[in-house]
């Protein structure tokens, strides 16, 4: 029986037509998509890949040393060597690991458990092992061991410098201080043996290892001279202790360039034996707080204060005080506000009587200075803030540089004010004081501090050199002349007489501020400094001394201005510096 | 039915050629893709490679085998083999028979030889509805006349969904919609199967976790690059590898032991790598010629049941490689399923190398006329 169909020709013909167009589409579309990613994504992807198909060694890149200015050296290495095995590689680990356990001294069942799990690519044996051991291993050639350098930080002088030197991590990596800041030039590059393996790391038959060599780092020369860093470090020890203070710290400066010769942040560490486990501890004694923390200055400020009531004299400002011809009211106190500010004398008995600026410095007279802010105004007086700096970097090459605190212009209090022209209500960092004192008497010129000096390859090639910086004008020659012979008259006459030696000239300022926790004044609290320098007509070295919280004596004349002495003679017993005329 | 129209002649020879060809490429290319891991697995470089060459062996005899039957007595195997299909399903699930790899059961196995019953059910399938249509043509026309179709194929559909194996699910579930749309249905009936289907796509999707999961990590395979992702990216780095000309034959860099199923499902990726994109355009050269004259084998084929035959063979291949061609590429979700004829695995191999022993016979017995119109 035959059935006709109702289907005719054209229909399935059509069906057939529209399957084959659309597994025609499908192929476009899949033909399509292996065309973007062969030929267009290939590069991505190929880059990603690479990383699965080997397997690699650290090469480690030696890394840098630190000298100082005359290539003294204060972080160096000690050759050591990392032992690995890939165990996929080991062809007899029983033997391998006899051998690996007598030279190394681990335990032998250990080592042959490690070489024997094959799901692991790459062991490490030893972390850090010697010369001699590294040697002995090599003798026997054991296949699918290996020996990367991995050399151990080492500093020759311990606690030297220890926080503008500062610290490695685990892996070698610079952490803090010089360590840190220029870690980029010291670490060099590591560099690798890449091997070609499969998913799990065992090699492929027939490849061979690619050699990736690293670059050493490079060596970094500071503009510290550790000869002046032992000195101060020793002279501050002494005061730490003889004062039973909390903090010792002092910087040394060139003036000429703002070179930084020492800085001194007592307690410290010695850097061969970090307190890693302590981390607060660590945090500590590894704070240059020279640069990192603030304080209020006190009577050092008013170096400032005095320069800028110069200048603006010598500029014609009638506001300004003369600093030759005006005399302060003798009065004991000021009132601002309605709040009353006194000296620290108590102006008896013809103390403190009709004083010039040379005379209100040597007795260091609160009020003069108050009223010196109050003539030349907040204008003026924050335009020479800004211009040392006050509130601002520094530009020192250190990390966690402080800006200071800076009470705002705009919201500032006359009483706030008056207190600032003699150092207090203002907060800034010891290395700031130092840049602004140097910049006051070295003609005007403010440079950025510098630590580091160049930079230099192991053959002696200086690769970068650190120019000093000009970062701006604070005040003219003359300023700086007239308030050099000022400061000059401080020691010899005045409260800076402890820091007096004869023949060699020596300026300054002394500083006993109070401390004030929780916005109140601490009892019993001072901060006791002394910036000075020599010789006031061509100043070569100047130093900024504080003794944190002093028990007993605590007039920075008496507890500070010392210890500059000491640090200026050292200096000159030890460039053998002769006697300028006075 | 005129015996003077019943001779058979030599058939559609290069169609034969291609799939051979098609075959013994897939043999060197499950060598080269799996003697690395064969090595480390079981010590044999050439585990894989014997094993697919058995299975090519064994799929050249089923051709000559069946090459040489008139296809139209398998006409009486129509309803047997769909049986014989859904207890082989059924097998799978029984303790002790199936076996389970990769967190599904797939296999059933007597002794070292194992098979995968949802390869047989395609052709299963394809047999009866050939059968089944062929034998009354007008229960096309009718929705209940198609309802036995719709009611085998989710049978299938069902137990293959139970492994579970969502890809070849969906391609039995293609298969289905494309031979009723093949044999003529209307387009209204056609709207009736279709519309549902499609809606239960996403149902299975969320019914599962895994598949989601799947899902985005097919959007954005390196935001799981060690779990759901790291297939396709092995297959994106293969394919990259790869570039225009292929890094040459054996030279995979992807093959050790990085890309998973190198052999199996995702032996186009080795390929890719290893020939680059010309050798894969080549490659869908060959595939779309068998395509193309497959279908062309049932556009001259003289009566109704070799016409689906014939057209049903060819669709189960062709959406198979399209698939799989998708997944490797990363167009879809990757999915547990082989590249006919070329991947590794002998009941896929076997059963499509009959399946086109099939379609060639087909050919053998057509006419030179084109002509579909009656059938018996």
């Amino acid at each position: 029986m035959n059935i006709k169909t109702e289907f005719s020709l054209s229909v399935l013909q059509k069906r057939l037509f529209a399957v084959v167009l659309a597994i025609t589409f499908l192929f476009c579309i899949f033909l399509g998509r292996f065309l973007y990613i062969q030929l267009v994504w290939e590069d991505t992807l190929h880059y990603r890949a690479l990383d699965q198909w080997t397997r690699e060694i650290p090469v480690n890149a030696g890394r840098g040393v630190i000298v100082d200015r005359n290539g003294e050296l204060l972080a160096g290495n000690r050759a050591g060597y990392g032992v690995y095995a890939r165990a996929s590689a080991v062809e007899d680990p029983a033997s391998a690991a006899r051998l690996l356990s007598r030279e190394l001294g681990t335990d032998y069942q250990t080592i042959y458990e490690k070489l024997s799990d094959r799901s692991k690519s790459e062991i490490v044996l030893a972390r850090r092992t010697t010369k001699e051991v590294v040697a002995a291993l090599a003798e026997n050639e054991v296949k699918g061991v290996y020996y990367s350098r991995n050399d151990e930080r080492v500093y020759p002088y311990g606690a030297l410098a220890s926080q503008v030197i500062g610290f490695t991590a685990y892996d070698r990596s610079g952490t803090t201080g010089v360590e840190g800041y220029y870690n980029r030039y010291l670490a060099g590059e590591n560099g690798q043996i890449l091997f070609e393996t499969d998913l799990v790391g065992v090699d492929l038959e027939g490849a061979s290892a690619a050699y990736i060599p690293a670059t050493d780092g490079l060596n970094v020369r500071l503009t510290l001279d550790y000869r002046i860093q032992a000195l101060t470090e020793e002279v501050m020890a002494r005061a730490y202790e003889t004062n039973c203070a909390k903090a010792a710290r002092a910087v040394v400066l060139d003036p000429n360039d703002f070179s930084v010769l020492a800085m001194v942040n007592l307690p410290s560490y010695d850097l061969n034996k970090i307190p890693r486990d302590d981390m607060d501890l660590l945090n500590a004694l590894s704070r240059n707080a020279l640069v990192s923390d603030v304080y209020e200055p006190g009577s050092t400020f008013k170096i400032v204060t005095a320069a800028a009531d110069i200048e603006e004299c010598l500029k014609g400002n009638p506001d300004a005080l003369d600093p030759m011809t005006y005399v302060f009211s003798s009065a004991r106190t000021r009132t601002v506000d309605g709040t009353t500010i006194k000296c620290w004398s108590d102006h008896k008995s013809g103390k403190h009587a009709n004083q010039t600026l040379a005379e209100a410095l040597n007795n260091s007279c609160n009020p003069c200075f108050v009223d010196i802010a109050l003539a030349l105004g907040k204008d003026t007086f924050y335009d020479y803030l800004a211009a040392f700096r006050f509130g601002r970097a520094t530009g020192i090459d250190f990390s966690g540089e402080s800006i200071g605190m800076l009470l705002p212009e705009s919201t500032l209090r006359d009483c706030d004010f008056a207190r600032i022209g003699f150092g207090q209500s203002i907060a800034v960092t010891p290395l700031q004081l130092a840049c602004a004192a140097a910049s006051a008497v070295n003609g005007g010129n403010y440079y950025a501090p510098r630590i580091v000096e160049e930079i230099f390859s192991a053959d002696g090639a200086v690769r970068e050199k650190m120019k000093p910086a000009l970062m701006g004008k604070t005040v003219s020659e003359q300023t700086s002349r007239i308030l050099s012979g000022m400061l000059e008259g401080v020691v010899r006459d005045g409260s800076g007489k402890k820091a007096y030696i004869d023949g060699y000239r020596v300026a300054g300022k002394t500083g006993t501020a109070q401390k004030y926790e929780n916005g109140a004044i601490a009892q019993g609290k001072y901060v006791s400094s002394f910036i000075g320098y020599f010789p006031a007509n061509a100043p070569r070295y100047l130093a900024l001394v504080i003794i944190d919280e002093p028990q007993g004596s605590y007039y920075g004349s008496t507890v500070a201005a010392p210890c500059a002495r000491e640090i200026f003679e050292g200096i000159i017993r030890m460039f053998d510096i002769p006697e300028v005329e006075s | 039915m005129g015996k003077s129209n019943r001779e058979a002649g030599r058939g559609d020879v290069l169609f034969l050629a291609a799939v051979i060809l098609l075959a013994a490429f897939g043999v060197v290319a499950v060598y080269s893709a799996s003697s690395y891991n064969a090595e480390v697995q079981y010590g044999d470089s050439l585990y894989f490679f014997k094993k697919q060459l058995i299975g090519f062996v064994l799929g050249l005899a089923a051709i000559v085998g069946i090459a040489f039957l008139d296809y139209r007595k398998l006409k009486k195997l129509g309803i047997p083999a769909l049986i014989l299909s859904l207890v082989l399903l059924a097998l799978v699930f029984i303790p002790g028979v199936g076996r389970t790899n990769y967190g599904a059961t797939r296999w059933i196995g007597v002794g070292p030889v194992t098979v995968q019953p949802s390869e047989i059910a395609k052709y299963g399938f394809v047999l009866f509805t050939a059968r089944y249509f062929a034998k009354d043509p007008a229960r096309m026309r009718t929705f209940k006349g198609i309802l036995p179709v719709i009611g085998a194929g989710a049978a299938i559909c069902v137990l293959i969904m139970l492994e579970p194996n969502m890809s070849v699910t969906m391609c039995v579930g293609a298969l289905m919609i494309g031979m009723i749309f093949l044999g003529g249905v209307s387009k209204k009936a056609l709207g009736v199967i279709c519309v549902p289907a499609l809606l239960l796509v996403p149902v299975l999707i969320v019914m599962e976790p895994y598949r989601l999961q799947r899902l985005s990590a097919f959007m954005d395979p390196w935001a799981s690059p060690k779990e759901e992702g790291y297939q396709l990216i092995q297959s994106l780095y293969a394919l990259a590898n790869g570039k225009l000309f292929g890094t040459g034959l054996f030279a995979s860099r992807q093959k050790y032991r990085f890309l998973p199923f190198a052999e199996s499902d995702f032996i186009l990726s080795v390929i890719a790598e290893e020939t680059g994109f010309m050798g894969v355009l080549l490659l869908f050269a060959l595939i779309g010629f068998i395509v193309w004259r497959g279908f062309l084998i049932a556009n001259r084929c003289d009566n109704f049941y070799g016409y689906m035959l014939a057209a049903g063979i060819t669709l189960a291949f062709a959406i198979q490689a399209s698939l799989n061609a998708l997944v490797v590429s990363g167009c879809i979700p990757p999915t547990g399923l082989p590249l006919p004829l070329v991947s590794a695995g002998n009941t896929s191999l076997v059963v499509t190398m009959a399946g086109m022993g099939l379609v060639y016979n087909v050919s053998r017995h057509n006419e030179r006329k084109n002509f579909i119109g009656y059938t018996k």
